[in-house]
C-alpha cells in the first residue's frame, strides 16, 4: 500500500507535469492518477497550470480486480468539479474506435493535435490516427459538433470498440 | 524464447491453452470479439484485447487486429488453437514476419499439407501408403471414367483445396461419375476458389484412424500412438478413442512409421496428426492436419504427454521431451458435447442456466462455460469435452456412461443423451466402428 504521503506526491507530479495520469501498483492494488485536461471553454488563453489541475482523481482498485484487470484501462471517471461534459450528459455521440492499436493524436510526434477538446469539429474531419501493423488508420468524426472529452492518452493502446471522442452534436 | 503468449482462439481450446501457459510460467493474452466479453479466456488471461464485432470474420479471422493486439500488449509469440488462423499458411508467415514466435508448423507444411494433391505426392514419395488414384487434379471428365475404370468403382470426387466433406461426391458408375464431376468442381470452386478435384477409390466402410504426431526443430518427430474417430455425422467427428479397438501393436508401429514419415516429408515441428483411411488391415494416408487437435486429450491420457504444454517447449525451441513412442496406458474416450439437440442436430444457442461436472476416477472436462454463460449464436457449438480413462475399453465405457449422466447442463440442450445412446449401441460396444456408424445408428434409432 501507499502511504499518504506518497499519495499526495504521486499527485503533486500529476498536477505539476501535466501529464495525462500515472498508473502504479503495489502489493497487488493498482492506483491511477488522471490529471484533468486543459478546458479552454471561453477564454481564448490557456487556463494556468494551476487552475488546469483541480482535484485529481485517485482510483485504488481491489487486488482480485487488479489481477484480472485488462491491461487497457477503462475510461477514466471525471471528477464532478470539472467544467467538462459529464459521462452523464445525453446527447453526446462516440466515436469509438474500429480496430485495435495504438492511439495517436497527431499525424506525427512533432505536429500538432488533430483536435483539443472544446474544438468543433465536422462530419468527416480526422480526429486522430489508430495504428495497427504499421499502418495509420484516420479515424473521421462521425458527427459535426464540439469535441467534449478525449479518452485515451496519446500513444495509448485501445481496443475495438473503445471509446475515442465524446461529441456534442452541433 | 518465449515469456507472453497470445492465443489466438476462443472456448474451451483457449482455456486449455492458458492452462498450458500458466504450468509453463508463461504470460497470456486473450483475444475476444464483442459477443465474448465476458467469456471464461478473457477472464482467466492475465490481459485481454478485443479485436473485434462479433462475427469471426471481423475478429477472430482478422490477421491485422490479431497482430495489432500482440503488438500492444508486448506479447512474443502466437497460439493458434484449432480452426480460425490455425491452419492459414499467410498467418503463420505474418506471425514471423512480425518477429514474433509461432506456436506451430512452418508455414510452408501447413501449405504442402493443405494442398490435397501436393499432400498425397509428397507423402506417397516417402513410401506412405496412398488409396488408388490419380495423384494429380483430373484434366478433364473423360480422364476421371478411364482411371476409375482402372481402380475399379466406386469413387470418390475430392476437392484439391479441400476439406469437411465440401466438393467430395461418390459415383458408383462411369455415368454417376460424369455427373458428379461437375458439381464436385462447383462445389469446389465456391467453397475454395479453386476448382482443382482428383479422384480415389471409395472405401465402403472405412475406419477413420489418425496418428498423433510430435516434432521439434531439431528434426525429431515422434508417433504419440492413434485415435480412432469413426464416429462422425457428415464429416464432424462426435466421439473419439484411444487405443483403436482395431489395430493390434503389429498395425500400430506400422501407422505410427507411416505418420513420422509424412510428418518428416514436410520438416513438420508441432504438434500434428496424420489421417488415414483404414480397411481390412490396410490403411491409407487422408490428410495431415497441421494444428492441435480437439481430440487430443485421448492421446494425452492414453500416453501422459500433456501435447500443448510439448507444443510450447518445441516453440521456445528445446528437444521433445519424449524421445521414442510411448507405451499406452488404458484406453480413454472424448465425448463432444455440443449445444445442439441430440435428435434434430438443431445447433440450441442460449443460457446456461444449470451446471454440474461429472466427478469421480477417470474424468477430465475441458471447457469454457460456466452457470450464466450465454452461448453466442456466431460460432461453433461445442461446449465441452468430457473425457474418461480406464485401465480397458469396458472401464472407459463404464466410465463414460457414468460421467454422462452426472453431467448437468440446464437452458440449452446438448448433445449427452445422443452420446449415452452410442454408449449403449451393440455395435459400439463390440467395438465394430466404421465411418458408416452414424448413418446406420441414426437410421435405426
Amino acid at each position: 500500500m501507499f502511504t499518504f504521503e506518497e499519495l499526495c506526491a504521486l499527485i503533486r507530479v500529476v498536477s505539476e507535469t501535466r501529464v495525462g495520469g500515472v498508473e502504479v501498483e503495489r502489493d497487488g492494488v493498482r492506483y491511477r492518477v488522471d490529471g484533468i485536461p486543459p478546458t479552454p471553454v471561453v477564454q481564448a488563453a490557456a487556463p494556468p497550470a494551476t487552475m488546469a489541475v483541480g482535484p485529481a482523481l485517485v482510483a485504488p482498485q481491489a487486488a482480485v480486480a487488479a489481477a484480472q484487470a485488462s491491461p487497457l484501462p477503462a475510461p477514466a471517471a471525471q471528477p464532478a468539479a470539472a467544467p467538462v461534459a459529464s459521462e452523464e450528459e445525453e446527447n453526446l455521440t462516440y466515436v469509438t474506435s474500429p480496430i485495435v492499436g495504438t492511439f495517436y493524436r497527431a499525424p506525427n510526434p512533432d505536429a500538432e493535435p488533430y483536435v483539443k477538446v472544446g474544438d468543433t469539429v465536422t462530419k468527416g474531419q480526422v480526429l486522430c490516427i489508430v495504428e495497427a501493423m504499421k499502418l495509420m488508420n484516420e479515424i473521421e468524426s462521425d458527427t459535426s459538433g464540439v469535441v467534449v472529452k478525449i479518452y485515451p492518452e496519446n500513444a495509448q493502446p485501445v481496443e475495438f470498440g473503445e471509446r475515442l471522442f465524446a461529441i456534442r452534436p452541433a | 524464447m518465449i515469456s507472453k503468449v497470445l492465443i489466438a482462439n476462443r472456448g474451451e481450446i483457449a482455456l486449455r491453452i492458458i492452462a498450458a501457459c500458466r504450468e509453463a510460467g508463461l504470460a497470456t493474452v486473450a483475444v475476444h470479439s464483442e459477443a465474448d466479453r465476458n467469456s471464461l479466456h478473457v477472464r482467466l488471461a492475465d490481459e485481454s484485447v478485443c479485436i473485434g464485432p462479433p462475427y469471426a470474420n471481423a475478429s477472430y479471422l482478422n490477421i491485422t487486429a490479431v497482430i495489432s493486439a500482440a503488438e500492444v500488449t508486448g506479447a512474443d509469440a502466437i497460439h493458434p488453437g484449432y480452426g480460425f488462423l490455425a491452419e492459414n499458411a499467410h498467418f503463420a508467415e505474418v506471425v514471423g514476419e512480425c518477429g514474433l514466435t509461432w506456436i506451430g508448423p512452418p508455414p510452408e507444411a501447413i501449405r504442402l499439407m493443405g494442398d490435397k494433391a501436393t499432400a498425397r505426392r509428397t507423402v506417397a514419395a516417402r513410401g506412405v501408403p496412398v488409396l488408388p488414384g490419380s495423384p494429380e487434379p483430373l484434366t478433364s471428365r473423360e480422364a476421371a471414367v478411364r482411371l476409375a475404370e482402372e481402380i475399379g468403382f466406386p469413387v470418390i470426387l475430392k476437392a484439391s483445396a479441400g476439406g469437411g466433406g465440401k466438393g467430395m461426391r461418390v459415383a458408383r458408375d462411369a455415368r454417376e461419375l460424369r455427373h458428379a464431376f461437375d458439381t464436385a468442381r462447383h462445389e469446389a470452386e465456391r467453397a475454395f476458389g479453386v476448382a482443382d478435384v482428383y479422384l480415389e477409390k471409395y472405401l465402403t466402410a472405412p475406419r477413420h484412424i489418425e496418428v498423433q504426431v510430435m516434432a521439434d526443430r531439431h528434426g525429431k518427430v515422434v508417433a504419440l500412438g492413434e485415435r480412432e474417430c469413426s464416429i462422425q455425422r457428415r464429416h464432424q467427428k462426435l466421439l473419439e478413442e484411444a487405443p483403436s479397438p482395431a489395430l493390434d501393436e503389429e498395425l500400430r508401429a506400422r501407422m505410427c512409421d507411416a505418420a513420422v514419415a509424412a510428418a518428416a516429408a514436410v520438416g513438420y515441428v508441432s504438434a500434428g496428426t496424420v489421417e488415414f483411411l483404414f480397411d481390412n488391415g490396410n490403411f491409407y494416408f487422408m490428410e495431415m492436419n497441421t494444428r492441435i487437435q480437439v481430440e487430443h486429450p485421448v492421446t494425452e491420457a492414453v500416453t501422459g504427454v500433456d501435447l500443448v504444454l510439448e507444443q510450447l517447449r518445441v516453440a521456445a525451441g528445446a528437444p521433445l521431451s519424449v524421445r521414442r513412442r510411448p507405451r499406452l496406458s488404458g484406453h480413454a474416450i472424448e465425448f463432444r458435447i455440443n449445444a445442439e439437440d441430440p435428435d434434430t442436430f438443431a445447433p440450441s444457442p442460449g443460457e446456461i442456466t444449470e451446471l454440474a461436472f461429472p466427478v469421480g476416477p477417470g474424468v477430465r472436462v475441458d471447457t469454457h462455460i460456466y452457470r450464466g454463460y450465454r452461448v453466442p449464436p456466431y460460432y461453433d457449438s461445442l461446449l465441452a469435452k468430457l473425457i474418461v480413462h480406464g485401465r480397458d475399453r469396458q472401464e472407459a465405457m463404464a466410465r463414460g456412461r457414468r460421467a454422462l449422466s452426472m453431467f448437468l447442463v440446464g437452458g440449452v440442450k446438448t448433445s449427452i443423451p445422443l452420446h449415452l445412446r452410442i454408449l449403449a449401441d451393440e455395435d459400439f460396444q463390440a467395438g465394430r466402428l466404421s465411418t458408416q456408424f452414424m448413418e446406420r445408428f441414426l437410421r435405426q434409432s
